[in-house]
């Protein structure tokens, strides 16, 4: 697929531990049209969150190729993965990940600290961040003051500092109520309507229904 | 959000540690800083003291080592050797300007004094000295005492009442217009008076000698030499000999110091080993978002870097202010007489705070370097997923 903007080629991924080795990933092949919409399921220890961690550069394939905007992660070096991630990609976790000692806007900026951008450029687009997201008047709240919904949206925000080209998501709403889950989903409809590559590991129907594209994985396999 | 302000954010999230951390830093640093301008002060008063003795050589009992050398500074008591016979041959030594001193301690008020026999009217000629109350001696025996302005003030003697020494009541003729080195302290007597309280019969401590041309310093100590079987040390020596003992003292107070700091760099070292581990997740979460290992060492090394910072510059300030409190009540003995002084105090060396704030800045930042290292080699997915 020539439009591609994520692109993997037969990746395995082994875990030593200290008395076994576990397989994660068994030949996973998977190409993702700029701009689309994929959701990524099956059942959990079967590949998922490896299979996002390794397109994100977090994590290296044990065999295969990755390519992103059609840049050979392999031939990258710790910091070359680095500068990708703060500028092309944004990542949600399940468990919102926000520093805790930092307000909703710092977490933010923090994220554009790594991209360079100036301090006053960084204000002005955490806050406008923030109200994209509907938090317009939490900008100076601290994590545990903020509902789980509110704390995923501000880590939506902080994904989207750097304006990256993929969103990255790990059960977004996975540790959500069904409000806040709503409020989510509708976040990601609009962010895919302006264009942004948005791939999500999840259990959820109603996530694996909105999307364009649902991949399969079981045993580290892409079915 | 800058790394700095990110580095604040973070060692100040448990301000209990980070204020016990940093006590570590500021008592190292303070007993450092402590004893270096204790130090300090110890060469500046040696330096005066030897200028206020206005001698360019200073003739002592054969055999005088380094230690009366420091005595004759202080003014403290020293033996009593040398005759009068052998004070008239040194004075007949052409080109020079010699005055005998007879150096003894009493007790007034139950606190020690320096007491000096002179020669009245050629130590006068000999330090340029002024009266500021009542007279000077009248004659070469008048029993009675003058008193330096210090001494004067200490122990509220005036003109007019009486001063005990070894059991002699003796009037107070006078007080020294203040000059700034040990006379202010002490008690002068006519040398005979002294000779006769202190039954130091014929005999004198120390012979201060000022040559009219320093060029023939060299010539002098041998002329000196072959007059007299007597010790002859110059300034230069007295001062070179005295100094090497206080650094000596110094480096050793100095390394105690150290010590603590040692001790206070591996508080630091613990608190950013316990911050690495704690902090797992929050590591992985900075390298999702793009930090780059070295960001993640630098923003380690930072905060221990901080902590020296804060902890050396409140440690400067601490041991200033406690050199410069404490300094009048430190116990006289032969060395840290000097640190009395005439009352000017300890000085505030901003060259001192300076180094020990940099001092303190650079072993933090060293003791940062392995928990920093840690941290930074971390692998993003290992830290992320971290519970």
């Amino acid at each position: 697929m020539n439009n591609s903007i994520i692109k993997t080629r037969d990746i395995t991924k082994v875990y030593n531990g200290s008395s076994v080795q576990t397989q994660a990933l068994r030949g996973a092949s998977i190409d993702l049209p700029r701009g689309s919409f994929t959701a990524i399921v099956g059942p959990s220890g079967h590949g998922k969150s490896t299979l996002m961690h390794i397109i994100g550069g977090l994590d290296r394939p044990t065999e295969g190729t990755v390519f992103i905007n059609e840049q050979e992660l392999s031939r990258m070096d710790n910091a070359g993965l680095a500068k990708l991630r703060s500028e092309r990609i944004g990542f949600v976790f399940q468990f919102f990940n926000l520093l805790q000692n930092l307000t909703a806007a710092e977490n933010v900026e923090t994220a554009m600290l790594f991209a360079k951008v100036p301090e006053k450029e960084q204000g002005k687009r955490a806050r406008a961040l923030l109200e994209a997201v509907g938090l317009a008047d939490k900008a100076d709240a601290k994590p545990g003051q903020l509902s789980g919904g509110q704390q995923q949206r501000v880590a939506i925000a902080r994904a989207l500092a750097n304006d990256p080209d993929i969103l990255l998501m790990d059960e977004p709403t996975g540790n959500l109520d069904s409000a806040a889950e709503a409020g989510v989903l509708e976040l990601l409809r609009s962010l895919h309507q302006k264009g942004k590559t948005l791939v999500v590991v999840t259990h959820n129907a109603e996530i694996a229904r909105k999307a364009e594209q649902v991949i399969t994985i079981r045993d580290g396999r892409v079915l | 959000m800058t790394l700095t302000k990110l580095v604040v954010k973070n060692i100040t999230r448990r301000p209990g540690r980070f204020v016990f951390t940093l006590l570590g830093i500021v008592i190292g640093i303070a007993s450092f800083v402590t004893f270096l301008s204790l130090g300090g002060n110890l060469k500046r008063e040696i330096h005066r003291e030897s200028a206020a003795l206005g001698a360019n050589l200073v003739v002592t009992p054969k055999g005088s080592c380094a230690y009366e050398q420091v005595s004759i500074l202080t003014g403290e008591q020293l033996p009593t050797t040398i005759t009068m016979d052998e004070v008239a041959k040194i004075r007949a030594v052409k080109g020079i300007f010699a005055v005998p001193f007879l150096t003894e301690k009493t007790a007034i008020t139950n606190r020690p004094v320096a007491v000096a026999g002179i020669l009245p009217g050629e130590m006068k000629k000999f330090k340029a000295w002024e009266i500021t109350e009542g007279d000077y001696f009248s004659g070469e025996n008048e029993p009675g005492v003058v008193l330096g302005s210090v001494a004067s003030s200490q122990f509220s003697l005036k003109p007019g009442s009486f001063v005990t020494v070894r059991g002699e009541r003796l009037p107070v003729k006078g007080v020294l217009k203040e000059t700034g080195g040990r006379d202010d302290v002490t008690i002068f007597l006519p040398l005979s008076v002294a000779q006769r309280i202190y039954k130091a019969g014929g005999h004198v401590s120390f012979v201060a000698v000022r040559v009219s041309d320093v060029a023939l310093i060299d010539d002098t100590i041998e002329k000196i030499k072959e007059t007299v079987s007597l010790g002859v040390v110059s300034d230069k020596q007295m001062l070179k000999s005295v100094l090497s003992i206080v650094g000596t003292v110094n480096i050793t107070l100095q390394l105690i110091a150290a010590v603590a700091i040692l001790a206070a760099a591996f508080g630091i070292v613990n608190t950013m080993m316990t911050a690495t581990y704690e902090r797992k997740r929050e590591i992985g979460i900075l390298q999702a978002m793009g930090a780059k290992q070295q960001t993640i060492f630098g923003i380690f090394v930072l905060e221990s870097g901080f902590y020296g910072f804060l902890g050396g510059l409140a440690g400067a300030v601490a041991g200033m202010l406690f050199s410069t409190l404490a300094s009048p009540y430190i116990n006289q003995n032969a060395f840290t007489t000097f640190l009395k002084g005439s009352g000017t105090g300890a000085v505030i060396d901003l060259r001192v705070m300076a180094g020990s704030v940099l001092f303190a800045v650079l072993v933090a930042v060293l003791a940062g370097l392995y928990p920093a290292w840690r941290a930074a080699r971390l692998s993003p997915v290992e830290a992320i997923s971290y519970e």
